[in-house]
């Protein structure tokens, strides 16, 4: 059975995350998560802080986490422009904990909650949380494998 | 002719500071690898997002009519900013100097109200020099995280936008190889979609640097492959894009030129210091040959006593 794919791509500044043929692909877009499949009409969105799942060609799953950035879905490829992106299997839980739990004491020191910095670390937060979200989905895929 | 003890001494610390310009060299040739590599591994994204703001604007969508303060002209130019990307350290031969004298160059072409951002510490040398300093970034010897530059991209963003300024340069020195790299002086803000500058496609070959007419005719064959023609939807809202890809564009920009600076500034270093060790080795020789040369002259004066004492004895 041919099935049809997606040329998929996903950056970073600082490096190509993964550069594959993929079936479909889910990712939280600022107006909800969208998924991808072969054919999908030419669209830009923006990205928000969450977890990206792809299908692989041989039908595993590969989850990653998100902070932000674009996608634009072309004809037969889809390009991500992440501002930082990690693969699941690449993120050390621990850290990420550790980095959400201090993150959050600060925010909570904060009393402006208007100011630059608040923002700055909700965005971290998120950022953290989708990490966090990244590795307990890819927990529960191995567990089931 | 100076006594052998002296010359010894001196053949002891030029052979010492040898040393050190060699493990000079050595580091900074290590740092030159990493951030070529890094220039590399920016460009894909740079590319991509180049692309982007292509399809965006080139896409034919009649109920927004593309436009966005950042892309515009400004009919009048009154204040521009320079930003002179220089070395925390010296011993890089004339890296900072040429930099520098090129940014001064623009300054009095331009003739206009300029503000200078500095990034660096090396640049802080035009303090004295009755040019108006606005600020003052620090940067790490090596560039890794993309994260260093926003703080700046963000204050030139919230001037230009504000009216502050109506363009926005970038000096910095362009790698084009281990022996030569060019200063430069890059337009930017606003973004011109003509590519004067090579901001647009690249190709992946290690070759950095890039004549404008060479990357201009890489971009023409990269995007004339695919001709189909985009009608694109757009999530929330084509102007919404935009508003968020420009300044990203900005900052991808500001990274590869801090990157491009890098690269420059580690094989200036590499180069100088290889000539320090090159000259080191000289010296050492010539003073080596003192060396004998006066040995021999004290053996010989030696000699010539104990004879002549000899003879004295004997007759």
């Amino acid at each position: 059975m041919d099935k049809k794919t997606i040329k998929f791509e996903i950056v970073t500044l600082e490096r190509v995350v993964l550069k594959e043929k993929i079936l479909q692909v889910s990712v939280p877009t600022t107006s909800g998560e969208i998924t991808v499949l072969p054919g999908h009409i030419p669209l830009i969105s923006i990205l928000q802080a969450g977890v990206i799942e792809i299908k692989l060609t041989d039908g595993s799953l590969d989850i990653m986490s998100v902070s932000g950035g674009f996608i634009e879905v072309m004809k037969g490829k889809v390009v991500i422009l992440a501002d930082t992106a990690e693969r699941a299997a690449e993120i050390d839980d621990q850290r990420v904990n550790e980095a959400y739990t201090r993150a959050d004491e600060l925010k909570k020191k904060l009393k402006d909650h208007q100011g630059r910095e608040f923002f700055s670390l909700t965005a971290r937060i998120d950022k953290e949380l989708a990490r966090h979200r990244a590795v307990k989905r890819w927990r529960r895929l191995k567990g089931i494998k | 002719m100076a006594n052998t003890k002296e010359i010894s001494r001196r053949i002891k610390s030029v052979t010492s500071t040898r040393k050190i310009t060699k493990a000079m060299e050595m580091v900074a040739a290590a740092k030159m690898k990493k951030a070529i590599s890094a220039v590399l591994k920016t460009r894909t994204y740079a590319n991509l997002s180049w692309e982007t703001v292509l399809h965006l604007v080139q896409a034919p969508i009649s109920q927004a009519e593309f436009s966005h303060p950042l892309l515009e002209l400004r009919s009048e130019i009154k204040r521009v900013a320079i930003i002179l990307i220089t070395s925390n350290r010296g011993m890089c031969g004339g890296y900072n100097s040429l930099i520098i004298s090129k940014a001064k160059e623009s300054v009095k072409k331009h003739n206009l109200e300029t503000d200078f951002i500095l990034v660096g510490t090396k640049g802080s040398i035009i303090r004295n020099q009755d040019y108006n300093i606005v600020a003052d970034f620090k940067k790490n010897d090596l560039i890794t995280d993309s994260q260093e530059v926003y703080p700046l991209a963000k204050m030139v963003l919230d001037a230009y936008q504000s009216g502050k300024y109506d363009k926005v340069l970038v000096a910095y020195t362009d790698f084009v190889n281990a022996v030569t790299q060019v200063p430069r002086i890059k337009q930017l803000l606003p973004v011109t979609l003509e590519n004067e500058e090579y901001l647009g496609i690249i190709g992946k070959d290690s070759k950095i640097g890039l004549t404008p007419e060479d990357a201009a005719a890489r971009e023409e064959k990269h995007l004339s492959q695919d001709d189909f023609v985009y009608e694109y939807f757009f999530e929330p809202n084509p102007q919404e894009v935009l508003d968020k890809m420009i300044p990203r564009l900005i900052e991808v920009q500001l990274y590869q030129a801090f990157l491009e600076a890098s690269a420059s500034e580690h094989s200036a270093r590499m180069s100088a210091m290889n000539q320090a060790t090159e000259a080191a080795d000289d010296m050492v020789n010539e003073l080596t040959l003192f060396y004998n040369k006066a040995r021999q002259a004290s053996i010989t004066a030696e000699i010539a006593e104990i004879s002549a004492g000899a003879n004295a004895l004997a007759e």
